[in-house]
């Protein structure tokens, strides 16, 4: 009888050291198993941990944890918070990886703490020399992981290896020099064994590319310049030297295709952003999203949104692969709620323009030729006394992650039917200093301009549905498989809605406003849902029956 | 004591306060400063630099305490420091700073401040603006508007009231689900709420959800009286002589 009940008690230790080994913690069992490749290729099938900026290597942001679901939604309760302390703007998408949280700080920092408390393990904060130029904040917006080393950009415009459990450099390398008005702000993508990452500085006359290094040593391998140089195709859509200040920065994270073995990335505006006559042409690769061979970089397509923008409308979102039934056949592609306010479908496979359709007040074109090239409207482009053209220049989407989800094929998109005041100034172009060639104003408080979180049927550009927002919104969207859409609003509310009426279930007023992207992961087999607003990051879970 | 001897006379005076001073130092400002303190310099809308024109600034408002903020920075926000910059281009934003905000000489104004304070009381506008702690609270408080508006902004305020309505003093009108009707100034308003004032400036709080319908009347609740050229000049007068102090 002892000796059996012995036995009964080894058998229950082993089995919850199986259940709970990967995300539980408070029980002193081991956490953090290296991130291999076949993990992050398969991150669906771990939606206990958040394994990259996105979520997934498709970009869906989309959770497969439905514990939180549209019943019981009601019962969301603070489990705890972590408190950013630098006062600036807080971009951050943390990594969960069994049971270890990474969130980034502004400006160059990450923190792990641990993911069922808030408790912190180890800090790291990257040392910034004096002068960086930065157009839009001390921005960081997450870490990329694989084995054991977490990837992160610094606004020097370095790339940094860290020890995930440790917190300790294990090298640093220079991407570009800061004193050139390149910076870094965005969580890299780790491809293979290589980590994919781009750099911002489009207001400073830069000239844009992506990399990839070596993720053991470093070490570049390859380099692909988003304006190319003479010889290279598209370098004649450059009026004389003007690719060389060129801009087209690509300051978000991108997304990989493992079975065309392709990487997607997007680029931001042509500079200087508001004197198109300083650089007469398309100006590629600007505004548009790139497909990059993984071992070369080489492009293989790219798709220009907004050719010779003058707008700032960089295509600096997301690049959201799903597959989806197009007139019968299922296809591969790109779904791309774009700055410029049209919603576009492209086969992923060849670039081909699919479908596109405005999903937001715009007053800039006549509609998308079936190339998917605009068709500009007269007087639209800015001028000395001011061009009022709507989206305004921070666009009808930005950078916040939309989300899809494949329950209901829609994308849900933070969007703005705001005008802008587009202005037009001479300008010269001086290293390291702003390089604009005009500005821009909204005619008008932001009150009297509409917001919503607009869920677009993916197949068609129809919006089904929109859920208002007041004065706007600032924040990505998270889709999960308990039914729910969550964002937040400039206004301070965190909130969740029906995936299919986008009816608010749920909110919680957090009293200041959001500048990232909301995630999903669980801990001790409870889901957890977290956004970052204001200076905080909050994590939310259900409250006990 | 010696520092009574005041740090103020030790403070240095910009050198560089010439029309073509400030010009330089508007382009500076056009080049550097417009992406997160907007093209006019009221703030801005995506990166939340504060408003640079309102003659009273969160660091400091001495010309020396603008150049210090400006060659170093703030710690701890997104303000950085202009720490390459020649001693010259510094000064020259700071004169161009100082053009935005209340530098009106207000002996050079046509109108009389003290006809204007009369003719303010005489058309009661003290029923709904409050100057110095006095007055009524349905209308923006006017104890420093002289610093926020200039005179070509305060004539126009006081004749055209309807031109430029901010949207906290819009009019709401709520019907409730019994179908009353509330209306009330816009005090605040997010994507689930409203928060009012009504005619006896009683605080409402509303949830969106819980009203038939909200509409916005985005007229000034300001009547617009019928003034003659030396009223108007008088009341602008009296107005821009409003910044902070007793009048």
């Amino acid at each position: 009888m002892r000796a059996v009940g012995w036995g009964v008690a080894a058998l229950l230790v082993l089995a919850v050291q199986t259940v709970t080994a990967q995300d539980t913690s408070g029980d002193g069992m081991p956490l953090l198993s290296p991130v291999t490749w076949e993990r992050l290729l398969n991150s669906d099938d771990e939606p206990n941990n958040w394994l990259m900026y996105h979520g997934a290597l498709h970009g869906q942001r989309f959770s497969r944890l439905d514990e939180i679901d549209r019943e019981n939604v009601g019962r969301l309760e603070l489990k705890w918070a972590h408190q950013i302390r630098q006062l600036d703007r807080n971009q951050t998408t943390p990594l969960v990886v069994d049971g270890v949280m990474f969130i980034t700080e502004s400006p160059s920092n990450v923190t792990a703490v641990d993911a069922a408390t808030g408790r912190a393990y180890w800090r790291y904060e990257h040392p910034l020399p004096d002068g960086i130029r930065l157009c839009c904040g001390r921005n960081n917006r997450g870490v990329a992981i694989l084995g054991e080393t977490l990837y992160m950009s610094t606004n020097d415009a370095h790339l940094v290896a860290i020890d995930a459990r440790s917190g300790s450099l294990l090298w640093d390398t220079e991407v570009a020099d800061h004193t050139k008005g390149y910076s870094k702000t965005a969580a890299p993508l780790v491809v293979g064994d290589t980590v994919v990452t781009g750099v911002a500085g489009g207001e400073f006359g830069i000239r844009g590319f992506i990399d990839g290094y070596d993720a053991a040593t470093g070490e570049r391998r390859w380099r692909t310049y988003t304006v190319p140089g003479p010889g290279e195709p598209g370098n004649e859509t450059w009026a004389g030297d003007s690719w060389r200040t060129g801009g087209a920065p690509t300051w978000l994270t991108g997304v990989y295709d493992p079975e065309l073995d392709l990487i997607y990335w997007g680029a931001g505006n042509p500079a200087p952003d508001w004197n198109g006559d300083l650089r007469l042409g398309d100006n590629l690769y600007s505004s548009s999203v790139l497909a990059l061979d993984r071992e070369t970089g080489k492009i293989v397509w790219h798709f220009q949104f907004t050719p010779h923008d003058v707008w700032d409308w960089d295509a600096i979102q997301v690049p959201v692969l799903a597959d989806v039934e197009l007139n019968g056949e299922r296809r591969k592609t790109m779904l791309w709620a774009n700055r410029n306010a049209f919603y576009y479908v492209l086969d992923r496979e060849s670039g081909r323009f699919l479908l596109g359709a405005p999903f937001a007040l715009q007053t800039w074109a006549h509609g998308l030729d079936e190339s998917g090239r605009p068709i500009l409207r007269e007087n639209v482009f800015p001028t000395t006394e001011g061009t009022r053209v709507a989206p305004m220049a921070g666009g009808a989407t930005n950078w916040w992650s939309p989300a899809y989800s494949p329950r209901t094929g829609f994308l849900y998109v933070n969007s703005f039917d705001a005008e802008g005041i587009y202005y037009q100034r001479d300008d010269e172009y001086e290293e390291g200093s702003i390089f604009l060639g005009g500005g821009h104003r909204m005619p008008l408080a932001a009150d009297h301009y509409r917001s919503a979180i607009r869920a677009i049927e993916a197949t068609t550009g129809k919006i089904r549905w929109e859920f208002p927002i007041t004065p706007r919104t600032r924040s990505g969207v998270l889709a999960t498989a308990g039914g729910l859409v969550w964002s937040a609003s400039v206004d301070g509310y965190f909130f969740a809605l029906d995936e299919e009426t986008g009816e608010p279930l749920w909110r919680m007023s957090l009293g200041a406003a959001p500048h990232a992207s909301p995630m999903s992961y669980a801990v001790g087999g409870e889901q957890r849902i977290v956004v970052a607003m204001g200076n905080v990051v909050f994590v939310f879970g259900l409250a006990e029956e | 004591m010696a520092f009574t001897t005041s740090a103020a006379a030790e403070e240095p005076e910009n050198p560089y306060t010439s029309g073509i001073d400030v010009r330089m130092g508007q382009r500076q400002f056009q080049s550097k400063c417009t992406s997160c303190h907007g093209l006019d310099a009221t703030g801005g809308e995506e990166a939340d630099g504060p408003d640079l024109t309102t003659g009273s600034f969160q660091h400091g408002s001495t010309d020396a305490d603008l150049y210090e903020v400006i060659r170093n920075g703030v710690e701890g926000t997104s303000m950085r420091g202009l720490r390459r910059a020649e001693d010259q281009e510094i000064w020259q934003l700071v004169a161009y700073l100082r053009t935005l905000s209340g530098a009106v000489d207000l002996a050079s104004l046509p109108g009389s401040a003290a006809a204007g304070r009369a003719a303010f009381e005489r058309l009661d506008c003290g029923s709904c603006h409050m100057v110095q702690g006095r007055g009524g609270r349905l209308g923006p408080d006017l104890s420093r508007v002289g610093e926020r508006r200039d005179p070509d902004e305060l004539a126009e305020d006081v004749t055209t009231p309807d031109a430029e309505v901010s949207p906290r003093w819009w009019t709401v009108r709520i019907t409730r689900a019994d179908g009353t009707v509330v209306e009330g100034l816009r005090m605040g308003e997010d994507t689930f709420n409203l928060r009012l004032m009504d005619g006896e400036e009683r605080l409402l709080s509303f949830a969106k959800a819980a009203v038939r319908s909200v509409e916005r009347i985005l007229e000034s609740t300001m009547p617009a009286e019928p003034l003659s050229d030396e009223e108007r000049d008088d009341l602008v007068a009296y107005l821009a002589s409003l910044r902070g102090n007793e009048s």
